[in-house]
């Protein structure tokens, strides 16, 4: 299984230790990633606000990329996978906006047939690597402990960019990797909800307000730890919480993994290579548990 | 097909008026909607069940509700596509909004979000003696808009009303949009300048609850991003929204990527410190646990290539 | 006690009980004459059914029409019952209301020329329906309402009112229960317009909504205003099987088909010239023979819109694209959908005069609940859009323009009380009777049995006996909810005894009428007979049941002749 590996900007910039993470876990998984260095930020939504077409032309330059590599694109942000699915669907949906792309494309010599894959690394996860493979490789389960599953809203809606449709198994898919790994997942309301990143510069009480609910949510359910398959609401949920912490009086102390980061525990991987060292909110306590578990 | 309803009642005037949870079991029809079910539980089981429902035609606006934890307009979800494997329904009333009883939320502010946004069409000048010439297409697409029904799922389920009810929300929004995109209209200035300000336009944190969740097609989202844009396009650009729009819309044209170092500086502004410090406090723990973004910021290999792709796109406007 | 009343008086010089168009619309022309308005609706202004028009308003804008054309159409549709003056003040000021919509705001579709778009219509000579897409009286609606809000028009919304005030033979207010809290409330105008719409519930199956009980009419019956043609009921053409739900005429205005279980286009039996467009009782009889012939699919005949392409159906008929989906599972761009006729519209009402007024002094009325008459025995489609509209501001002028005459006489809450004992007396019986959604059922079964499409006179005297046994039952309907918060168990069996009691004129008037006009299909008298029955029925409240008496029809221009399509 190879694929064009798009990482896009957090997991190297605001939090670099994802970045690496995700590299060492897919390898251990045999999943083969050629990176695509020349893509350009999928624009996050933000680009799309204030101007739709040049958003969508320019992951129709990505889409373009992976076509003349002949792989399907991996992706390990909610974001990026939600933006770059919206714009794949959108020319999909009308060829007369494809070829206008495409004429933006032709001047560097690109052009998008419209046959890209994108896939998140949580749905490689579930439908091509598939559950049962991905337990043979855990060595660590991560038995005891209760985890939170937090989406990102781009990797669940709108559903209908998203593929659900012709896979409804994408509406769970992070619980059943939790339980996979051995862990029990917490059902709580605040998993499909906004973490607020966007808005963080914006408003950052509301932001921080929404870090504060979910993490409060979770942690009240006995969560030890939250798991995101999106470095934005790694980002938020991670370092502002003690920012939402001191905002409701209250200590909270939720360490959030990225996806790769958990994978990474379950299969024995060491806690430093993964970036969990790195956190604002420290691990120490989750890994300990882990250690004892194992 | 025999289905059980759990749903959550509030009755205010009982001696302890909490909200809790009643199993209704009855059997439905195949083509049951929710709301046919509902109703036959008031009809033929319990009377005293409160709902609100007229049409049954997903037109009126009436009957929303949530149902497995997201809002839906009731009369236009069958049990089939949501009753789980042991055929089982939760029915709730709205989110973001008090509940007046049982599944009857009170609307009082979200009339008010759409009171506030002045949604009434604002002519100048004399009236023309017909009607006013306006390209067809302009009128599908505020169909398309106006094809709202005022029934507030967008409300109960958008995430930022969550944490601030001062948010004008997504359907008051959409409204709004209506107007500044109606030709006849002529108060767009002063429209852009109010919904530009906190509580209006840039506080939505693009999350798509409201775009997942509305019956019509209305995609409230997309319209608030509209506004967005039009509010940058009028010059409503001296707030933190707009500047981080501008910020990230540059970072990206001059490296490929996103830098996050600059864009709080340029969101906030230089001279806002207070907002500065308080980001640079996380900033700082963050350089002590060694989670720090690359000081110096590296473009993307071939960035002069997205730079020509802006130009020629942003050429087109 | 639960049901308290309150002692403080609410005062408006005049009080709009419903929030329709017909009732916005004349709070609006109201407050603009100065008067101080309050609009008391069961539901919130936008819940109103109006929302649920689809298909269009007409007016006769085109270069090649006139006001006196469509005032024909109307007056041949009516199977010339209609009032020929109201007829025409309908169709006369059509045009100047549709432009006011549009100043408002509303977003009628246009022509190339950026003109106002205008699409055929059943029983029209000439494309003259005015529309938004198939959500048409959802825009109006909601424009109008826009306009209420400018103009601070005050609203008591989801207040049930339960009785009119008349004292001194003259309306004086109504009283009317906040839902939200279930007090009674005493309001006190010198002007009380109606403005509540149809009653279809009172049939099983209907397209109205759940809402529409006919409240207003059953008030002002009570309060001894006359009601009139009560015996007319529009059954529509396309309703969806099995829940009713209406498929817009705008479906055939864009050249939708309709086809039996052999595939045949059979209208061209009934209506040669002008096939799915006819009016709707000509093509809703034509349906029901094809269905009681046995060339039906399960009680349905077919509407076939494939032929009109994803384009059209995707932008002008997207709605109903949308209910198919929903409620019948079927893709109208690819496949054909079952319909059949349903109830869809009272074509009789309180009777008014061309400005408002009932025979009531002080009591005005405007819309479905009003009959001033301009549908006659059959209304068409895209007339009630425009009734709303234009017999709302009229009404809502005059009643402003008499209150300023009038004083308040400081009414005390009396009747109010009276009102809270019948609650009291309701609430207060066993709740292990009859349950009011029972006798509803059996209300619209016995509806549809004898008083449907095709009438005589054994099913309506069966009818009849059949609403004096419903009535006596009524007295044993129980209420389980015994709170004052939202008790909308008590509310459905208020407006219960309000069904009952129309419902009781309406196959009194079908019995007494021994002719077939329009949508009164009688198989005992299967002639319109114009020596014996070119009258109105006029319907009025005794203990004992309705009393009827005869009105003449105003005819001006347009004797009555042979009516075919």
């Amino acid at each position: 299984m190879k694929y064009a590996f798009f990482p896009g900007c957090v997991s190297r910039g605001g939090c670099p230790e994802l970045y690496p993470a995700a590299v060492k876990v897919c390898e251990r998984l045999g999943l083969e990633l050629e990176v695509m260095e020349g893509a350009a930020c999928t624009g996050a939504g933000v680009l799309q606000e204030k101007n739709q077409l040049l958003g969508d032309a320019l992951n129709a330059r990505t889409f373009a990329m992976a076509e003349d590599m002949g792989l399907p694109i991996m992706t390990i942000c909610s974001t990026c996978q939600g933006t770059m699915s919206q714009a794949h669907k959108r020319m999909a949906d009308d060829p007369a906006y494809m070829a206008e792309i495409n004429e933006v494309l032709a001047e560097e010599g690109l052009e998008y047939k419209g046959e890209v894959v994108v896939k998140h690394l949580l749905w490689i996860l579930v439908e091509d690597l598939g559950l049962d493979t991905l337990k043979t490789f855990i060595t660590t389960p991560l038995q005891g402990l209760r985890m939170a599953p937090f989406y990102g809203c781009y990797i669940i809606r709108p559903t209908g960019a998203l593929g659900f449709d012709e896979h409804p198994e994408r509406e769970d898919s992070l619980e059943r990797v939790i339980e996979t790994l051995g862990a029990e997942s917490v059902e709580y309301a605040g998993k499909t909800r906004c973490c607020g990143f966007p808005i963080l510069t914006i408003n950052e009480r509301n932001s921080v307000s929404m870090v504060a609910n979910h993490t409060l949510e979770a942690k009240g359910l006995g969560a030890d730890a939250m798991v995101t398959p999106c470095p934005l609401c790694h980002l938020n949920l991670d370092g502002f919480q003690p920012k939402a912490a001191s905002m409701r009086k209250t200590s909270i102390d939720l360490p959030i993994l990225h996806l790769p980061q958990v994978l990474g525990l379950a299969m024995g991987m060491d806690a430093k290579s993964m970036g969990l060292n790195k956190h604002i909110i420290s691990a120490k306590k989750l890994l300990s548990s882990v250690a004892l578990s194992a | 097909m025999d289905v059980t309803l759990n749903v959550r009642r509030f009755d205010p005037e009982s001696e302890s008026p909490e909200s809790r949870f009643q199993e209704y079991n009855l059997e439905v029809e195949d083509y049951f909607t929710v709301l046919d079910a509902l109703i036959k539980v008031r009809e033929e089981v319990d009377g005293s069940l409160a709902l609100r429902c007229s049409c049954r035609a997903s037109i009126c606006g009436s009957c929303s509700m949530r149902v497995n934890g997201h809002a839906k307009l009731v009369c236009k979800t069958k049990v089939r596509d949501v009753a789980n494997a042991q055929n089982q329904v939760t029915v709730e009333p709205m989110g973001n909004l008090p509940v007046v009883k049982d599944l009857v939320s009170d609307m009082k502010p979200f009339w008010d979000r759409v009171r506030a946004v002045k949604p009434y069409l604002q002519p100048e000048g004399e009236e023309p003696e017909a009607e006013y010439l306006a390209p067809n297409e302009t009128m599908l697409h505020l169909a398309g808009v106006m094809s709202c029904i005022m029934c507030g799922a967008c409300v109960s389920d958008c995430t930022a009303i969550e944490v601030d009810q001062r948010f004008l929300g997504p359907a008051a929004l959409a409204k709004a949009y209506r107007f500044v995109g109606d030709p006849r209209d002529d108060a767009d200035r002063s429209r852009l300048q109010m919904y530009s300000q906190p509580g209006g336009i840039w506080d939505c944190t693009r999350c798509m609850e409201c775009v997942q969740v509305c019956p019509k097609g209305v995609a409230p989202m997309d319209r608030i991003m509209g506004l967005r844009d039009m509010a940058i396009e009028a010059g409503f650009s001296n707030n933190n929204g707009a500047r981080h729009t501008e910020a990230f819309t540059d970072s990206i044209k001059h490296s490929g990527r996103l830098d996050e170092l600059k864009l709080p500086l340029r969101t906030f502004g230089v001279f806002n410190v207070q907002a500065m410090m308080g980001l640079s406090l996380v900033g700082l723990r963050a350089f002590l646990r060694g989670k720090t973004p690359p000081i110096i910021h590296k473009a993307i290999p071939g960035k002069d290539k997205v730079r020509r792709l802006f130009d020629k796109v942003e050429g087109k406007r | 006690m639960p049901f308290a009343v309150e002692e403080e008086i609410i005062r408006h010089d005049a009080v709009v009980l419903g929030g329709g168009l017909a009732g916005m619309r004349a709070a609006l022309e109201a407050a603009r004459c100065g008067a101080d308005v309050a609009v008391v609706s069961k539901v919130y202004p936008t819940r109103s059914h109006s929302v649920a028009a689809q298909g269009g308003i007409n007016a006769a804008l085109g270069e090649d029409d006139s006001w006196e054309s469509h005032a024909f159409d109307t007056v041949k549709g009516s199977d010339y019952l209609a009032d020929q003056d109201a007829a025409s003040i309908l169709c006369r000021e059509a045009p100047g209301d549709i432009l006011e919509l549009e100043h408002m705001g509303v977003i009628f579709n246009r022509r190339e020329d950026g003109r106002l778009a205008q699409r055929p219509f059943g029983g029209a000579g000439f494309p003259r329906t005015c529309f938004v897409a198939d959500i048409t009286g959802h825009v109006i609606l909601h424009v109008i309402w826009e306009q209420s809000i400018r103009d601070s028009v005050a609203t008591y919304d989801e207040w049930f009112a339960v009785s009119l005030i008349v004292e001194d033979g003259r309306c004086r207010g109504l009283v009317a229960m906040d839902m939200r809290t279930g007090r009674l409330h005493t309001f006190e105008a010198k002007a009380v317009i109606l403005a509540t719409g149809g009653l279809g519930r009172v049939y099983e199956p209907s397209t109205n909504g759940l809402i529409c009980t006919g409240d207003g009419m059953a008030l002002a019956y009570r309060a001894g205003a006359a009601l009139m043609d009560m015996e007319f009921t529009q059954f529509h053409p396309t309703t969806l099987f099995p829940s009713g739900v209406l498929i817009t005429e705008g479906a055939r205005g864009e050249g939708g088909h309709l086809l039996n279980a052999l595939g045949e286009r059979f209208m061209s039996d009934y209506a040669p010239e002008r096939l799915e467009l006819a009016s709707r009782d000509v093509v809703s009889r034509a349906e029901q023979v094809e269905i009681d012939s046995g060339r039906d699919v399960n009680g349905c005949v077919m509407l076939d819109l494939r032929h009109l392409g994803r384009d059209l159906i995707m932008t002008k008929l997207n709605q109903i694209h949308e209910l198919a989906m929903d409620l019948a599972g079927v893709d109208l761009v690819t496949e054909t959908v079952p319909i059949r006729p349903g109830m869809h519209y009272q074509m009789g009402g309180v009777k008014t005069d061309v400005d408002g007024r009932s025979t009531l002094p002080g009591l005005y009325a405007a819309g479905e609940c009003a009959c001033v008459s301009v549908h006659g025995a059959n209304r068409l489609g895209g007339n009630s859009l425009l009734e709303t509209v234009v017999f709302g501001r009229r009404a809502g002028r005059t009643a402003a323009q008499e209150a300023a005459e009038e004083h308040f006489v400081n009414l005390t809450p009396a009747i109010a009380r009276e009102q809270a004992e019948r609650i009291d007396a309701l609430l207060s019986r066993s709740d292990r009777g009859i349950r009011t959604a029972a006798l509803r059922r059996e209300l619209g079964a016995a509806m549809q049995e004898h008083a449907g499409i095709f009438r005589d006179a054994a099913g309506l005297g069966a009818g009849v006996d059949a609403l004096h046994d419903l009535k006596n039952r009524f007295e044993a309907v129980s209420i389980q909810d015994h709170g004052s918060v939202f008790n909308t168990d008590l509310v459905s069996a208020l407006e219960l005894d309000n069904m009952l009691d129309l419902a009781e004129v309406m196959v009194t008037s079908s019995l007494e009428r021994r002719e077939s006009r329009g949508a009164h299909a009688r198989r005992d008298y299967p002639e319109r007979d114009d020596d014996g029955w070119l009258k109105h029925t006029i319907a009025l409240h005794t203990p004992d049941g309705p009393r009827l008496e005869f009105g003449p029809v105003t005819i001006t221009e347009w004797q009555p002749q042979v009516r075919s399509y």
